[in-house]
């Protein structure tokens, strides 16, 4: 199996399979770690005094970092190694699901059926993918979330599953669910009132970080909605086998089929950066269609630019640029709180959380952060590193 | 990978749309690509080494069919995970040297001019 799929719907790799999967971890490792110090190094002590001697300034945001480092060696290496890596992760996983490919079709369509537990899935065949999702490959991922080989396929599922167990180096936790299993655990110690009978994940993928909400609130009916239906199909599977019971759409979240104020809770995460700035809009609107009063929308990102320095806003901001996100760097500049009075959540109902990670920190670091909010992100927050923090945001209806 | 001669529509390995490109002279980038895939492979040869010398060792004889179904234990993988980091290390030392040779000793003396 891939080292972090660990569910009924988990495919074997060839002894040299998986050693290919093995290496782009450590390969990642290296890229992320070594080497992103390493530019970080030549910025401060090369390129960052450079730039002062010529300008009598520092550089003022991360574009103006990003122009001044385009072309020192070293950022050539860094950025050309780890499009490698991204790409290379998704290769070494590949073959693993191609030859596995008519058995996980088979088995998703047994697990979805199975008495284990009640959830459900619907796709809709006449469904428009938005060109956000069908005209690229995000984050190089081949073949993306919405590719279909064939009727009621999840090989995409499959192919993003084990492409992030490979991606994650372990900071997903073991089974790819820590932001989630992080997040829930905070907003229960956070709000312990708060009891939410209908809960919503708007894009979901493969609902690895939706089936945590089902098993924080196991009274809840748990909702999943992603525009890919191979990854809403492999989700439900996913959840089934686990257990857990979750309701899969395939449906957009600019516009669903929910009733208005119809969920307690709306939960995304690492979803709005792969959405268009028009859509984040209509997201938004539509979360506040579907809140109850009282309800809570919460999303997971990358910390917003305006609380990061210039080198953490080019380093996080890379992946706009040269991941195929192109929609990222717009979602980060934006400011959160304005984004959410727009859609008209009242300002002083605006939250804001940063979270330590739950597998790597322990649930009584998760419990004490209740108490610990600074408001602030450091260079933990959102960085594939030791000591990783989950950010979010979100308001009160 | 499957072929499509078998009649099932084949797995798209090639991320679509213009690949970023940072080196300015013609096939860095593709070295690059090329460097990092012959890294993977020689990982690939070294592991199924570890895996033999694993069930010789243990053995002294031993059957392809043994070799294949050999599962790595999680203590073993550590191991080898670790090894890895530093094989990689070895190969695009070059990078690591660049950046240290930047904290290098700041009374260093200059290199003569060049005629």
């Amino acid at each position: 199996m891939t080292k972090y799929v660990h569910h009924d719907l988990k495919i074997d790799p060839t002894p040299e399979e998986a050693a290919r999967q093995a290496f782009m971890s450590s390969m990642r490792l290296y890229v992320l770690h070594d080497m992103a110090n390493g530019m970080r190094t030549v910025y401060e002590n090369a390129v960052e005094p450079d730039f002062k001697r010529k300008n009598r300034r520092a550089p003022k945001d991360g574009v103006e970092v990003h122009r001044a480092l385009k072309n020192d060696t070293t950022f050539k290496f860094y950025s050309s190694m780890r499009c490698n890596v991204q790409e290379m992760v998704f290769r070494s996983i590949l073959p693993t699901v191609e030859r596995n490919q008519d058995a996980l079709n088979k088995k998703a369509k047994t697990l979805s059926r199975s008495k284990k537990a009640k959830g459900s899935v619907q796709t809709d065949p006449n469904f428009e993918v938005p060109r956000s999702v069908a005209a690229i490959d995000v984050h190089l991922m081949p073949g993306n979330y919405d590719t279909e080989y064939g009727p009621d396929d999840v090989t995409q599922g499959a192919v993003y599953d084990n492409g992030i167990s490979v991606f994650s180096m372990g900071f997903f936790g073991d089974n790819l669910d820590d932001i989630g299993s992080s997040i829930s655990l905070f907003i229960k110690n956070r709000y312990p009132k708060f009891k939410p009978a209908r809960i919503l994940d708007m894009g979901c993928t493969i609902g690895h970080n939706t089936v945590p909400w089902a098993k924080t609130y196991p009274k809840a009916e748990v909702h999943a909605i992603d525009v890919g239906g191979p990854v809403v199909r492999y989700g439900n599977a996913r959840a089934q086998s686990e257990g857990v019971s979750v309701h899969f759409h395939q449906q957009n979240a600019e516009e669903t089929t929910f009733e208005d104020e119809s969920f307690d809770l709306i939960f995304s995460s690492m979803f709005l950066h792969e959405v268009p700035k028009k859509g984040i809009k209509k997201v938004f609107k539509e979360a506040r269609r579907l809140l109850k009063p009282g309800g809570l929308m919460l999303h997971m990102e990358l910390p917003p630019n305006k609380m990061l320095g210039p080198y953490d806003q080019f380093y996080l901001d890379w992946d706009s640029y040269y991941n195929k996100e192109p929609f990222y760097k717009l979602f980060r500049d934006a400011d959160p709180r304005a984004v959410c009075a727009e859609a008209g959540f009242a300002k002083s109902k605006f939250v804001q959380y940063i979270i330590p990670s739950l597998g790597q920190y322990g649930e009584k670091a998760v419990k004490d952060s209740v108490k610990q909010q600074t408001g602030k992100a450091d260079d933990q927050t959102g960085r594939f590193a030791a000591g990783i923090h989950w950010y979010c945001f979100g308001a009160w209806k | 990978m499957t072929s499509a001669s078998d009649g099932k529509k084949p797995l798209r390995y090639s991320v679509r749309g213009k690949q970023s490109q940072f080196f300015s002279a013609e096939g860095v980038d593709e070295l690059v690509s090329i460097t990092m895939a012959l890294a993977q492979e020689l990982w690939v040869v070294k592991e199924r080494l570890a895996a033999y010398e694993s069930l010789a060792t243990k053995k002294k004889l031993f059957t392809q069919k043994e070799l294949d179904g050999l599962k790595v234990t999680p203590a073993q993988r550590a191991k080898m995970d670790a090894e890895s980091q530093a094989f990689i290390d070895r190969i695009f030392f070059v990078l690591r040297e660049r950046v240290e040779g930047l904290a290098a000793d700041p009374d260093e003396p200059a290199p003569p001019k060049e005629p």
